[in-house]
């Protein structure tokens, strides 16, 4: 298939923005702002039927049409971008960001202008300094060629672009704890409502938008949405994405692929195929490590948001991490805790008080002190976190645990009642 | 005025009154802890979560605003599973330090554990070890192993005070209250957040270890530090059970703290009026009367008293000067007595001292400066009668000691010594009560019911904390007993109430103040309504 959103990771000279040019970038953006009001540019958008790439999948279009069709000088608008990418088995955006960063901003752009914003701030994640320096280089270019700044290429509007490193926090990639931080406060998610169209970044209307989906809009505006209904199932699952590959796979890494492109394609042609040629599937993670988990039966799937829903998880963030025969478990279990335990910010009860009680229940189990009431306890304590946080963290960390303990109880069961693994890893001889 | 439903119960209220409030009203309380009236909403404890038709999952009551045809279930299986939830998580890391912790008692996990916990843990693995006892301020003491994190007193800091000591620091479980480097919570407010503090991590120092909250007598009474009048519960240490324990008895007050009065002082107090109870506490005392440096008995003291004050009256040599945190009926009972003997110069002593803050605290330091002026006059001042004493027109002096403050009793100017004959009835054996001619001991402001009227004209119901110390009696009975040694009786009065009567008879801005009017929340007084 023709590639899009990758269309240049392999082109150096997409990192400047005269070699970006030179490949038609900026085009899509020139043609929006001579022919075309912020109104069309959403509207384009709404037809195109793409959803958020951060990993709920809702309508892009849908998203600015909430935003105020006027702007109160005294709140102004702004589009934020989540380059927070922090979630386990996720590397899509940082690729955009490295390799292609003008159509990064391109897309923001584009989007600042349908939601008629007056600056564009891309939330990045702060490990990641490289694609940083990259970004505030392409800004930089931008600036000095009037695509962003006062007036754009002649428009009446203008619109600036901040790139703003985060300090590492994974409750920053949450939208609301994401703004809370950019003001400088803690980031701890808010209370909704409002939402970020009534009140977001310092109290103003506000879009915030991940890379990848922003990265798409350049295509829908120049090739025109029908063009993009074409691409992937439509009308719900439409577009290009990308799918971070990892595990026990020959050839991990991002591969773009029409949205719905079957799991073992992924797996077995994208892929490779499995790692070791006497080690079969044993599960799938398919969204990144916060969905629930899928047993290989399970794995005839195609990867998009409504066939994924289906089987009981989700797209997420296209994180589609491969497990082989080898693997233990309880002790990917207990490692997918440790992370939510470590990232919970501690605002609201349950994730605070359960996240890391989840944790400690797991490495019992894994390393062979479990007790019997543990895995009705795991379960237990999972539900009493789900749906009751502030945010969704919280169901991050339980959603995998229920799913883990659900569906593969038997080796729960098997490190209780034996002290011992069925997969053989070493943790219980102390060793991980 | 959307309609809901709760609990089964239609009710009409206010749009944008949130679940919590609306069942609030209907005397429907849905357990909470980080929301509080005076605050903003956190939403963070998720105690409070509760069911509503057709909303996908539980919501929290204090933040979600009524709506229209809302059906709210505050006690459905799905929230009180929720509930004991919640109780579990709260106690995952908390110590359960109850037997020496001084919240116990009066601890909002405790209650709340009795009434949505299990009553077991399903919890095995050790507990997080926190600071504790950790030293955060002048008055405050912080332990953070107790802490909910409710962030009460962060929000306080931030919204009442403005002055952002305190913060979370950490992250996750980790998290935990504290303040920032080089920084003490030493603001002048700072006491309130050890009442806003749900459970047991923020005690107060004067407080702390000194008694089991279930051994205090509480009375809704006014703080006397400033003309606020801020409305507070006084506690008194008192044995309340056939238990006995030792140093419950002392019948002392143990605490000030804030009693709610959206008019006065809405949520809090300040720190000099919490801590004021100490300047008393610990003062010499007048315990017993004297003539000259004499004890004498009661009796015997007041026939002297009455007999100079008689003396002074036909002469029209005599002088009063009261404290302006004298209670209403004593300052009237006096005057009374002094206008049937006739001649007399009054002044009321100002107390004015520092600037007014922009929360509560006032300059002028008599709570019933506003009482006294009703009572004496407005023009009747300290120093036209200090003036007169110097002239010589006035050579025998009632002075009405101060009830709060020892420091705050009239002390006289060194060029009226020898001058002038003071007659003394007060609580405090200070100032102007060293060298008085006689010196009746009268109880202090913890010690007598009555009134005050603050600095906007709010009359409020001072009540009796506990017994008045030694000999002391309530100013207004010694001014009736002087004046019935002196001829000229007034009127039978059995209490407090029977003064406020006449007094809101004889003087006009007290007219319609009664205890029933004022009754926990005081009265603006007709006469301040214009005002």
């Amino acid at each position: 298939m023709e590639r899009i959103l990758t269309r240049n990771v392999d082109k150096p000279e997409a990192l400047t923005l005269s070699g970006y040019e030179a490949l038609g970038g900026y085009q899509a953006l020139r043609k929006a702002l001579s022919s075309m009001t912020p109104d069309a540019v959403t509207e384009e958008v709404k037809k195109s039927g793409l959803r958020g790439r951060g990993g709920a999948g809702f309508p892009c279009g849908l998203k600015w049409s909430f935003m105020p069709k006027e702007v109160d000088p005294k709140r102004p608008h702004y589009f934020l971008i989540n380059a927070d990418e922090s979630e386990p088995g996720t590397f899509k955006d940082r690729l955009l960001m490295e390799k292609d960063p003008h159509l990064v901003l391109e897309g923001s752009l584009l989007g600042a202008y349908a939601i008629r914003a007056k600056a564009v701030y891309i939330y990045i994640r702060g490990e990641f300094v490289h694609e940083a320096k990259v970004l505030d280089r392409a800004v930089a270019e931008a600036y000095a060629r009037n695509y962003a700044g006062a007036n754009i290429l002649g428009s009446g509007w203008s619109c600036d672009l901040v790139v703003h490193r985060g300090a590492g926090a994974y409750i920053c990639g949450e939208e609301t704890a994401l703004m809370s931080s950019l003001e400088g406060n803690r980031g701890y998610p808010r209370l909704k409502p409002p939402f970020p169209a009534a009140s977001g970044v310092w109290g103003c209307p506000t879009t915030i938008n991940n890379v990848e989906t922003v990265a798409n809009v350049p295509f829908i505006i120049e090739r025109g949405a029908d063009w993009y209904l074409t691409v992937g199932k439509a009308p719900k699952n439409t577009g290009p994405k990308l799918y971070c590959l990892s595990g026990h796979v020959k050839r991990p890494g991002v591969y773009e692929a029409p949205l719905g492109l079957p799991m073992r394609e992924l797996i077995y042609e994208l892929g490779g195929g499995m790692l070791h040629a006497d080690r079969p599937l044993k599960a799938v993670i398919p969204g990144g490590s916060s969905v629930p988990v899928l047993r290989a039966e399970d794995c005839d799937v195609d990867l998009d948001f409504d066939a994924l829903a289906a089987k009981g998880t989700m797209l997420g963030s296209a994180g589609v991490m491969v497990m082989d025969s080898s693997t233990c478990m309880v002790a990917a279990m207990a490692r997918i805790a440790h992370f939510y335990h470590h990232e919970s910010c501690g605002q609201c009860t349950p994730c605070r008080e359960g996240c890391g009680w989840l944790e400690r229940v797991l490495n019992r189990i894994e390393t062979g002190k479990g007790m019997q009431p543990d895995l009705d306890l795991l379960l237990s304590v999972s539900n009493n976190i789900i749906g009751n946080t502030i945010c969704a963290l919280g169901d991050a960390a339980a959603m995998p645990a229920i799913s883990f303990v659900t569906k593969f109880r038997d080796e729960f069961q098997h490190h209780i009642d034996h002290r011992s693994c069925l997969t053989g890893t070493l943790a219980l001889q102390g060793v991980r | 005025m959307p309609k809901v439903t709760i609990d089964g119960e239609e009710i009409d209220v206010v749009a944008g009154t949130t679940i919590l409030q609306a069942a609030m009203k209907r005397g429907r309380e849905i357990p909470h802890y980080c929301y509080h009236d005076g605050l903003s909403i956190s939403g963070n404890c998720r105690m409070c979560l509760v069911e509503v038709e057709k909303a996908p999952k539980l919501v929290i009551g204090c933040y979600t605003p009524v709506a229209e045809g809302m059906v709210v279930h505050t006690a459905s299986a799905k929230v009180k599973q929720a509930r004991s939830a919640m109780m579990e998580f709260f106690l995952v890391n908390h110590p359960l330090d109850c037997p020496i912790c001084d919240q116990a008692g009066e601890c909002r996990l405790q209650e709340y554990a009795v009434e949505h916990g299990t009553g077991t843990s399903r919890y095995t693995e050790p507990k997080l070890a926190l600071s504790k006892a950790v030293d955060i301020g002048p008055h405050v003491m912080l332990d953070q192993e107790r802490c909910i994190q409710c962030s009460r007193c962060i929000r306080f800091c931030d919204e009442i005070t403005k002055t952002g000591e305190l913060a979370f620091f950490q992250r996750g479980e980790r998290s935990q209250i504290g303040i920032f480097p080089g920084k003490r919570l030493d603001n002048a407010y700072s006491g309130n957040v050890v009442d806003l503090c749900p459970v047991g991590a923020l005690t107060l120092k004067e407080f702390r270890f000194k008694t089991r909250v279930w051994y205090l007598k509480n009375t809704a009474t006014i703080c006397a530090g400033c003309a606020r009048g801020c409305n507070v519960v006084v506690s008194v240490g008192q044995q309340q059970t056939t238990m006995t324990t030792r140093g419950q008895i002392d019948d002392r007050v143990k605490r000030i703290v804030p009693r709610v009065n959206e008019a006065v002082n809405a949520h809090w107090i300040c720190d000099d009026g919490r801590m004021s109870y100490t300047k008393e506490q610990g003062a010499a005392r007048l315990e017993a009367a004297r003539i000259g440096k004499a004890a004498a008995t009661y009796d015997a003291a007041v026939a002297a008293a009455a007999a100079k004050l008689a003396t002074a009256s036909r002469a029209g040599k005599l002088g009063v000067i009261a404290s302006p945190r004298a209670l209403s009926e004593d300052l009237y009972a006096w005057r009374e007595v002094a206008l049937r003997l006739g001649g007399a110069t009054f002044g009321a002593r100002s107390l004015v001292s520092g600037a007014n803050d922009s929360l509560l605290v006032r300059a002028d330091k008599g709570a019933n400066a506003r009482g006294a002026a009703w009572i004496f006059g407005a023009t009747a001042s300290e120093d036209a009668v200090l003036a007169a004493v110097a002239k010589g027109v006035v050579t025998t002096l009632l002075v009405l000691g101060d009830t709060l403050d020892p420091a705050d009793t009239l002390a006289l100017p060194a060029a009226a010594k020898g001058k002038v004959e003071v007659i003394f009835a007060g609580p405090f054996a200070s100032g102007a009560a060293v060298d008085a001619a006689v010196a009746i001991p009268s109880a202090s402001w913890s010690e007598a019911d009555g009134a005050y009227v603050n600095f906007e004209g709010r009359a409020q119901r001072v009540l009796r904390c506990h017994l008045p110390l030694g000999e002391a009696r309530p100013g207004w009975r010694i001014a009736a007993d002087v004046a019935a040694a002196a001829g000229v009786p007034l009127p039978e009065w059995a209490d407090a109430e029977d003064v406020l009567r006449a007094l809101s008879q004889s003087v006009r801005e007290f007219e319609g103040v009664t205890a029933e009017s004022m009754g926990l929340l005081g009265v603006a007084a007709p006469a301040a309504a214009g005002v």
